[in-house]
């Protein structure tokens, strides 16, 4: 049996608590499943480390993980997590597994992206949106990367297919003062909102308009949908009937038994696709074990981004319900593939009630 | 603020001058990774390399023979490869024409935002040369406009044979630059055609 040392750095507290803790159970999952199958011959010894949601812990206890023998670290949630942790990676020869969506415009050579970059989330589901709900929007975020970067390739896409911007307006991290974003929205009347905003924030933005929808109907999802593309079944618990008609897009949404979220399922699959190539393969380096076949996930070489499929979903009930679904999106972060943005057919096609 | 044109880099064509080295490698991991085809040349770039849509170029042994094009002509965007921050290779590399520099080595990085920079200060600077050109142009047609008011203000002042001239230009729909070479043409040839009015 070989033994295998594989880092995890996620925050159990601070405010994307939810996210990692999802993540973190996606990597524990699969670890135990790779521990219990005798035909890998691997018994994979988790390294974990808590940065506490603190950005500056995040570099020296990678570093600790990786001195612990660890060369492969499953972690990060936040894009500046991420960019925190490269340079020790670089520097000691480490391996980074983001199961995260994010905004696009990398590609470390220490890192792999097994969630969903911006043509697999935003690009799709803008160009479903349109023909249905129209080209005049409100776009919302955070002040920090995500947000901004979205929010700009947002305000490209709907300029190239003739729509128009009529408000971009964000809030600090943390910020529940959403009155003013509420009341813009409520008067400039939007086709649709596409929603930027992360944790409290974006949890206090969409109770107020889900009030506000309940006030007067022209604001409700049949209207002025509100859609994003990080919302997970993980927030779900947290926004209750705030969260009905809520339009996200991901990799993957809860169906049956499976994974409870993308989050999850992004941090079991990195686990996963790891174990098994490390298993036939244990002095691999990266590129050597992307390139070796393999089930699982389908790593580009070029860009450590993974091939994914794009669906579009509804929350219904409480439970999201997929609309729309296309397979294998090719990843492109850098939006610079211009016909990747020509969509195949989809698959599956629901029509919304 | 103006917002940065982000230009179509799919399949657009990086030419690298520089000696087979890890930072060549790095150069094209990082430009295929952002959808760029990339090829490397040294010692010398071909006269294919003209019609490249970015160049990556050696700053430390680098020189100007290398180049199918002068210093400072270069028809894309330039970007310098810096080992050594000598005052004397960053005045070559500026001669050159460098919109945007990397340092090496080069690692993981650096190199979206360089293509990003490398063009917008190109294409501002290919507008601005244009412009200045047009101004120049005027200002050397400033004599042939001040010959035409002459000619005009045969009976009137100097003011309404500007605007006479001004009218010619509209109804030739030229400029006044243009209209004026026009009536210096003709008034030196005895004959000004008046507008009738």
């Amino acid at each position: 049996m070989r033994r295998v040392e594989i880092g995890l750095l996620y925050s159990r507290s601070g405010s994307y608590r939810l996210l990692s803790e999802a993540c973190r159970a996606g990597a524990l999952r699969a670890i135990g499943e790779v521990n219990a199958d005798p035909d890998l011959g691997l018994r994979l010894v988790p390294v974990e480390r808590d940065p506490g949601g603190e950005a500056d812990a995040y570099a020296p206890l990678c570093a600790e993980i990786l001195a612990a023998g660890a060369r492969h670290v499953v972690g990060c949630i936040t894009s500046l997590s991420r960019k925190e942790v490269i340079p020790t990676l670089e520097r000691m020869g480490g391996i980074l597994w983001y199961a995260c969506p994010y905004e696009g415009f990398e590609a470390s050579s220490q890192v792999v992206y097994t969630h969903a970059c911006p043509n697999q989330h935003l690009v799709p589901l803008l160009r479903w949106a349109f023909p249905r709900f129209g080209r005049r929007a409100v776009l919302t975020g955070s002040n920090y990367i995500w947000g901004w970067e979205m929010n700009r390739v947002a305000r490209g896409l709907i300029g190239e297919a003739g729509g128009e911007v009529l408000a971009e307006r964000y809030l600090a991290m943390g910020d529940v003062d959403v009155g003013r974003m509420v009341a813009e929205i409520r008067a400039t009347r939007p086709d649709f909102v596409l929603n930027n905003l992360v944790g409290a924030s974006s949890h206090a933005f969409l109770e107020a308009m889900a009030r506000l929808g309940r006030e007067d109907p022209a604001f409700g999802p049949a209207h002025c949908p509100i859609l994003s593309c990080n919302l997970t079944e993980c927030e779900l618990p947290a926004l209750g009937a705030a969260a009905e008609g809520l339009i996200s897009a991901g990799p993957y949404f809860r169906d049956g038994a499976g994974a409870g979220s993308s989050f999850e399922a992004a941090a079991h699959a990195s686990v996963r696709f790891l174990a098994e190539r490390l298993s036939r393969h244990p002095e691999a380096g990266l590129d050597d074990l992307l390139a070796r076949p393999g089930g699982g996930l389908a790593i580009d070489p070029a860009t450590h981004h993974a091939t994914l499929p794009v669906l579009i979903a509804q929350v219904e009930d409480g439970v999201f319900r997929v609309r729309e679904r296309w397979e294998a999106v090719p990843p492109d972060p850098y939006l610079a593939r211009r016909d990747r943005l020509a969509l195949p057919r989809p698959q599956l096609s629901v029509v919304a009630p | 603020m103006r917002r940065l044109r982000v230009p179509d880099l799919g399949g657009a064509r990086a030419v690298i001058l520089h000696r087979p080295h890890p930072t060549v490698q790095a150069l094209v991991r990082q430009l295929s990774a952002i959808g760029l085809q990339a090829e490397a040349h040294w010692p010398d770039l071909p006269a294919s390399a003209l019609g490249a849509d970015f160049v990556f170029f050696d700053m430390d042994m680098g020189h100007d023979e290398q180049f199918p094009w002068k210093p400072g002509q270069a028809p894309m965007p330039m970007i310098a490869l810096i080992g050594s921050e000598a005052p004397g290779r960053v005045e070559w590399a500026l001669g050159m024409g460098a919109d945007a520099q990397l340092l090496k080595p080069v690692g993981d990085s650096g190199v979206y935002s360089a293509l990003l920079i490398a063009r917008a200060g190109f294409e501002a600077r290919r507008t601005l040369a244009t412009e200045i050109e047009g101004l120049r142009a005027r200002l050397a047609e400033r004599q042939t406009v001040v010959r035409a008011v002459t000619i005009l203000a045969a009976g009137q002042d100097d003011e309404a044979a500007y605007a006479e001239l001004r009218r010619l230009a509209m109804s030739w729909r030229v400029t006044i630059e243009e209209a004026a070479a026009r009536v210096v043409a003709n008034g030196e040839a005895g004959r000004v055609r008046r507008r009738p009015s």
